[in-house]
């Protein structure tokens, strides 16, 4: 009998350790939602250096109006939030491979109904169903397009009598022209592998074939990718390629040993004609010689004009998640970052381009040369970018621009791909 | 020693010692001034560079303008001196609070991996001879064997589930992942303390607690000083953990907000070292105060006893 007792004291204990266990978690855990006044929604930002312009669109969206506060974060952890089930509830991200992998799986939500979503250029909105997508939705509104093109030095080009090049045989011959004159034609920095990636490989691929167009049907040959599949890595690339390496070898000596920043701090100084980069390198180049004369130009890689065309990447892009707490505040937030102000300030400020229908025209000398090719939607997405991360794209890159086989690199690729397509 | 040994020596072969000591004295060169080892100071040099160097770096960078960071020769003096990159990282980062949370952090994770550490190898070592105690300590040592990023997922999970999504679940999981080495080296140590000490304390009519706080546990000082240090270095340098189980950014650490410096298209290495500067500068400083204390920790796990 008084064991019995005690086993049942016993489980009363018990119970009540675990009440009160229960009872804190539930507490702890409402302390987040239990807040009155206005509605709590984090924006989560990508970009570094975009912070402080945001945090004064923020800031002013807060003194606007009152139902809604939103607070600016661009240190959590991304995936953790969305494993956790309390993702931010605005993204203004980076549109790349990774964020695809959330979209594909339905994470983020359909903002189609928004009359925001219908100012977007249709070609622009397409680009985001070029990676992998979820049937039916506008997971993500795109925010800012980076154009990208080779970067040159106007005076370098004016002392020696170049006209910009829009074909390859020009291309070439001012090449030639330059390296006659001493100059190095084209700094290159292949000490980084992305910079390979972005700039000699994505322009002369995209310059050569219709890179969505190339993804698609590699997609669709799936594991059968290899050299009897009617598109691969090797049969497709080769051409391009080739001339990658052509272009490669108008580089500085010392390209292999180079990196990224030195990359900027030589151009800034003048020490080469031409630059393959995006514009965010204009930024760090103008931190070394701020008054240095730069513009772009889609590199040629046919001998006929009309094949021009400049690498964009979704820069920046909105988007709601699926498990926001609350999705009318957030949108609410989305509509106030889409007013075309807001927009193009940004794009003025960060050397971007307008995604809507009614942007504001560039009007910073230095990308103004894309404009009208942007304009007319002759743009591709850079063929590194469709690669999934877990094949090292960039470091076969870099290889082949310091000396290994391409036609051997290629075909690992294209075993890469076939193999990462019988995983799913 | 060498008096003990002189002492078992017959008084004849005592003279012959000292002609020996004064031999080796003589080759040593003048009594109080020993000839240096170059060798050996050359050596000693070169380690001392890998860490004075960086450290250079790190301060001359931090108090450079923007402009000459950038220009590719990391070791040339800043001219002129700007102290911008402070002001920037400090804004940038919001330094006071994220310090603060940093501070908070490793404090409690010091205090907690001592406390529960020491009383969890007291028992065990105390009680060995019994089966639950011995698997016990087999058990927390097992944990030393996972480390966190197999656990990530389930952890961010649970965490959020409990509503621990924040600093303090940090602290849980950090002396949870420290507890199983410090146990190890609690246990060694306790074994080295004459239980004699403690049946003297029993029979002065303590409790066991009693025996455990005023006994034990100030006995057990020197290594609850080295399981306290390296909980420290673990707890103040860790990124991914926090990272990963804190939802609001405004409650991160400081190496997980310091994490915004780090990009792929831009340098801003003035703002970074000054940031990591101010992050730096509390431990070398109080490494400054303590250092002979710490160095009596560090090696007490080598040399036991």
């Amino acid at each position: 009998m008084a064991q019995r007792t005690a086993g049942r004291f016993r489980r009363v204990r018990i119970g009540i350790a675990v009440a009160t266990a229960a009872a804190v978690a539930l507490a702890l855990g409402g302390c987040a939602s239990a807040a009155g006044g206005p509605a709590n929604i984090t924006f989560f930002l990508s970009k570094p250096e975009a912070i402080p312009y945001f945090q004064n669109v923020v800031k002013d969206f807060n003194s606007s109006q009152t139902g809604v506060h939103v607070t600016l974060d661009s240190a959590s952890s991304l995936s953790a939030g969305f494993l956790r089930g309390n993702p931010p509830d605005v993204g203004l991200l980076n549109y790349n491979m990774e964020m695809a992998r959330f979209q594909e799986r339905g994470a983020l939500s359909d903002l189609s109904d928004m009359p925001e979503a219908s100012r977007i250029r249709p070609d622009v909105q397409a680009l985001v169903d070029q990676l992998p997508s979820y049937p039916g939705r506008t997971s993500v509104l795109p925010y800012s397009v980076a154009a990208e093109s080779v970067i040159y030095n106007k005076k370098i080009f004016a002392d020696n009598d170049i006209a910009v090049p829009t074909t390859w045989d020009e291309l070439i011959a001012a090449c030639d022209k330059l390296k006659a004159a001493g100059v190095t034609p084209i700094y290159s920095t292949f000490k980084d592998p992305w910079t390979v990636a972005q700039g000699l490989f994505d322009y002369t691929v995209g310059g050569s074939i219709d890179v969505a167009g190339f993804y698609k049907k590699l997609n669709k040959e799936g594991t059968a990718v290899g050299p009897n599949s009617s598109v691969s890595f090797e049969k497709t690339l080769q051409k391009p390629v080739d001339r990658m390496n052509q272009l490669a070898a108008y580089s500085n000596k010392d390209a292999p040993s180079r990196g990224y920043g030195d990359g900027n701090v030589a151009f800034a100084k003048g020490e080469a004609a031409m630059y393959m980069q995006g514009p965010w390198a204009l930024g760090e180049i103008a931190k070394t010689n701020p008054d240095l004369k730069l513009g772009t130009f889609p590199l040629p890689m046919t001998n006929d004009p009309g094949d021009l065309k400049v690498r964009v990447n979704l820069d920046l892009a909105l988007w709601v998640p699926e498990a926001s707490d609350n999705k009318p505040a957030a949108r609410q937030f989305v509509s106030y970052l889409m007013q075309q102000k807001v927009m193009d300030a940004y794009n003025a400020a960060y050397l971007g381009f307008g995604t809507t229908t009614d942007a504001a025209p560039a009007t910073d000398d230095r990308i103004t040369g894309m404009q009208k090719y942007y304009d007319d939607g002759r743009f591709y997405q850079g063929a590194s970018k469709f690669i999934q991360l877990s094949i090292p794209t960039e470091n076969y890159l870099q290889s082949i621009v310091t000396g290994a086989n391409a036609e051997k690199t290629l075909s690992q690729l294209d075993a890469d791909w076939a193999r990462l397509a019988l995983r799913g | 020693m060498s008096t003990q040994a002189a002492a078992s020596i017959p008084l004849g072969d005592a003279r012959r010692v000292a002609r020996e000591a004064s031999v080796t004295r003589r080759r040593r060169g003048r009594v109080g001034q020993e000839r240096t080892n170059w060798g050996t100071t050359i050596v000693l040099f070169l380690c001392a560079l890998t860490v004075l160097v960086p450290l250079y770096v790190t301060i001359s960078m931090s108090l450079k303008s923007t402009a000459q960071a950038v220009d590719g020769n990391a070791f040339s003096l800043p001219s002129p001196i700007d102290f911008s990159g402070f002001s920037k990282a400090w804004a940038l980062t919001n330094f006071p609070v994220a310090f603060t949370i940093s501070i908070l952090v490793t404090a409690a994770s010091v205090i907690g991996t001592v406390l529960l550490a020491a009383l969890a190898s007291y028992a065990i070592a105390r009680n060995w001879d019994r089966k639950f105690f011995r698997y016990s300590f087999f058990y927390l040592l097992a944990a030393m064997f996972l480390p966190f990023p197999v656990v990530a997922l389930p952890q961010i999970q649970l965490t959020g589930l409990l509503g621990l999504a924040n600093p303090l679940g940090v602290i849980i999981l950090h002396i949870m992942f420290q507890l199983s080495f410090s146990i190890l080296l609690f246990t060694a140590f306790l074994r080295s303390i004459p239980l004699e000490l403690e049946e003297s304390a029993r029979i002065d009519g303590a409790t066991t607690g009693q025996t455990f706080w005023r006994l034990v546990f100030p006995l057990l000082a020197p290594m609850s000083a080295t399981v306290g240090i390296f909980a420290f270095l673990a707890s103040w340098n860790d990124f991914m953990m926090p990272s990963l189980i804190i939802a609001d950014s405004s409650m991160q650490t400081l190496p997980v907000v310091q994490q915004i410096f780090q990009t792929q298209f831009s340098n801003n290495y003035n703002v970074s070292f000054a940031s990591y500067l101010m992050a730096m500068a509390p431990a070398i400083i109080a490494y400054l105060f303590t250092q002979r204390w710490v160095m009596e920790g560090v090696t007490q796990g080598a040399v036991k006893g």
